[in-house]
């Protein structure tokens, strides 16, 4: 029998508590999202794309993340690669002034369909860098992050309720379906319209849990002294629990200085020098290459 | 005594949006946790809507209008506001976009968020659908005007973006704005008919902009 694992549920699964990512403050985490999801913004070169998609790869499998919750991503990249390459096809447009490549009976132009897998790459790059940070951090990790950096009490406490309602509503709507299924629901046999139908039933229901949950959760506010300025209702200074609780370390600094240095200095060598642009990637150069050959 | 439908300015409509005498009516914390936990529906509702039928980044079937519509008619602001900000992780958890993509469609999300609070409240229309210009000022204004401009903003950042060529723009307009109108009028026509009656009872019900 398998040893028992303590896992921490994080909005897209669970992570085994030992993961190397809680060696890190949250900060430091948020940091990286920051570094990965926004950074291929400023990058056309598809060769730095794929290489920080397999870094990002390369991460969650270092921080023990099951493979099979980022797999279910698959048929997403799938037809998003169909979409982008579909539309650079059928829709390249001013044909005149493209480099038309003739190739299994159709006629394709270099132009947008290099532009497509450009873009492409850049944002398969972002998602999973937010995959990373979703698949690896609980809704209280985003709260201790904001908290640390100093951001008023409403804000960080808005954020942090939306990302645990977002898993509350979620058990909500299994349990709704499970309730269905009990009463004979057979999911199996419905039509796409009828599964379509059945969903928008299932809102109307959390809708009314939301509003009975918005009283609950504002009176037990409420009856612990909060107020929307954070500071307590009689004055003075409310002792924060979390920044004491997770003190951010000198080594937690240098590696979110770090990552959002990084990403500055990729964004600033990208619009000053160009440096990352696609002309100057050695794929196209091969491609082009190949194309004038034909 | 039953509520009288007529074609004119619904009563109902001038009853639900008017304040009494003496009424003081100001934002509290119940305001804030309704917005945070109406982000947290629209995380589920959009990331479970774009899963369901999806087309790269034009979503065939995008629910998620519906919660920003009804949101803005009844929270005012605060359903604005959680209408502009829950499509940045509903779209980084199905997959549908990425959040400097997410942060570009904040105008459009504005849009399709605004439009029907403002419309509502501006010509005092009743949320629980009551009257047939009830139905008009939602269907014209929070349905096919709100996901007509909404589409025109998302579609000019997937050209910015190179996720769609410019010449494709025009096709790619028609999928959004269907694919966002459709599930909204059906969608959110229920939940302003079946859900409204229950909200406009709750202490989160804004009768003007914040509260």
């Amino acid at each position: 029998m398998g040893e028992a694992q303590i896992a921490k549920k994080t909005l897209l699964g669970m992570v085994p508590a030992d993961s190397p990512f809680y060696r890190f403050h949250p900060v430091g985490r948020m940091a990286l999202l920051i570094f990965l999801s926004v950074t291929p913004l400023f990058i056309d070169m598809p060769e730095v794309n794929l290489g920080l998609i397999l870094v990002t790869l390369g991460l969650l499998w270092w921080g023990r993340v099951r493979m099979q919750q980022v797999r279910r991503y698959l048929p997403l990249l799938v037809t998003v690669a169909i979409f982008m390459f579909g539309v650079a096809f059928l829709a390249p447009g001013n044909r005149t002034a493209l480099t038309p490549i003739r190739s299994v009976g159709a006629t394709f132009y270099f132009e947008p369909m290099w532009w497509a897998f450009v873009s492409y790459c850049r944002l398969i790059a972002m998602l999973f860098g937010a995959i990373l940070y979703f698949s690896t951090n609980r809704e209280r990790d985003t709260l201790v992050a904001l908290r640390s950096l100093g951001v008023p009490f409403a804000v960080s406490y808005v954020a942090a309720l939306s990302l645990r309602s977002a898993g509350m509503f979620m058990e909500d709507f299994k349990t709704i379906r499970e309730a269905q299924q009990a009463r004979g629901l057979d999911l199996e046999s419905l039509s796409v319209v009828e599964k379509a139908k059945l969903y928008t039933m299932y809102t109307v229901p959390l809708f009314a849990v939301a509003l009975r949950r918005a009283d609950e959760i504002s009176n037990a506010l409420f009856a612990k002294g909060y107020t929307l300025s954070g500071r307590p209702a009689g004055g003075g200074r409310r002792t924060d629990y979390l920044r004491a609780q997770y003190p951010v370390r000198a080594r937690d600094w240098a590696v979110s200085v770090g990552l959002v240095g990084a990403f500055a200095l990729v964004a600033a060598l990208s619009k000053t020098t160009g440096v990352f642009s696609d002309h100057l990637s050695p794929l196209r150069a091969v491609v082009v290459g190949m194309v004038a050959a034909r | 005594m039953s509520v009288p439908r007529t074609a004119s300015v619904g009563p109902s409509g001038e009853a639900v949006w008017a304040t009494e005498r003496g009424e003081r009516r100001q934002p509290g914390i119940v305001h804030v946790v309704m917005l945070a936990l109406f982000i947290g529906i629209g995380i589920v509702v959009g990331t479970l809507g774009s899963l369901a039928v999806p087309i790269g980044f034009v979503s065939a079937f995008w629910p998620g209008q519906a919660v920003q519509a009804v949101g803005g008619v009844w929270f005012g602001w605060w359903g604005v506001l959680a209408g502009m900000f829950f499509p940045f992780i509903s779209n980084a958890l199905s997959g549908s976009a990425p959040l400097p993509v997410s942060a570009a469609y904040l105008p459009a999300n504005f849009l399709q968020s605004f439009l029907a609070g403002a419309a509502f409240r501006w010509l005092r229309v009743d949320p629980r659908l009551q009257t047939s210009r009830d139905w008009f000022v939602w269907v014209v204004i929070g349905v096919l005007l709100a996901n007509f401009l909404g589409a025109f903003w998302g579609t000019y950042v997937l050209t910015w973006f190179g996720m769609i060529t410019a010449s494709a723009r025009p096709t790619a307009l028609l999928g959004w704005f269907f694919g966002n109108s459709v599930p909204s009028l059906i969608f959110g026509s229920i939940l302003l008919k079946y859900v409204s009656p229950m909200v406009l009872r709750s202490k989160a019900f804004a009768k003007g902009w914040w509260a």
